[in-house]
């Protein structure tokens, strides 16, 4: 499947045209992940983001000698998108249940691109704001 | 259109997903996460929708659950 018809079905990039998707999927690189295997640590410093090509994610809050699942995510969700708003640490462990392949943007590629096209950058990071404003929605209704 | 679904199982025996679905799931229909298969029992809009994207929660539980009350 060619990127950009990932990326058209990606709420993160909804309202770019096929021009701006075009330029996202020239600073996306393809990553394939085995079952099991982490593709974010909690606590490691992150430069990456990861959007999901194929395949299933768990998120995971490691503690000192047990880890809580926190949210399974599919296709078309994105992760690590914390670290590369926030420059923070991860907050959490991702780690493949099924084999995953994503598509990776590393922070400066990905701000390099919003600062060359303010269209691109307004339009993904609004997109951002409210895929954060959804997780945090989801949580609000998981804990319940 | 494309639907951003938020599943929360029923009684916080599992943490729930966050997946895309080409159309709105209905109340009965089976979904699959985490390995383990569960019964969808109610759907609600959870954002307006917006470029192309529907934004939707559902409550589900795991199938084993439904057998066992039907028991």
């Amino acid at each position: 499947m060619p990127v950009t018809d990932l990326l058209q079905s990606v709420a993160l990039f909804s309202g770019l045209t096929a021009e701006e998707l075009e330029a996202v999927a020239g600073i996306c690189v393809e990553r394939h992940y085995p079952a099991g295997s982490t593709i974010i640590q909690q606590g490691d410093m992150g430069d990456e983001m990861y959007v999901i090509q194929s395949g299933q994610v768990d998120i995971l809050l490691v503690g000192y000698r047990s880890e809580r699942p926190v949210v399974v995510l599919g296709k078309g969700q994105i992760l690590g998108e914390m670290s590369l708003v926030d420059h923070g640490y991860r907050s959490a462990t991702a780690r493949a249940t099924e084999p995953t392949a994503v598509q990776v943007l590393r922070r400066d590629d990905f701000t390099s691109l919003c600062e060359r096209d303010t269209h691109i950058g307004y339009v993904v990071m609004r997109n951002l704001a409210a895929d954060i404003s959804f997780k945090l929605r989801h949580q609000h209704l998981a804990t319940m | 259109m494309i639907y951003k679904v938020s599943y929360v199982v029923r009684g916080g025996s599992h943490p729930g997903a966050i997946l895309d679905a080409e159309t709105v799931p209905q109340v009965g229909d089976t979904v699959t996460f985490g390995g383990q298969v569960f019964r969808i029992v109610e759907v609600m809009e959870l954002m307006p929708s917006r470029a192309g994207f529907g934004f939707l929660h559902a409550t589900c539980v795991p199938v084993q659950e439904i057998g066992d009350e039907e028991a």
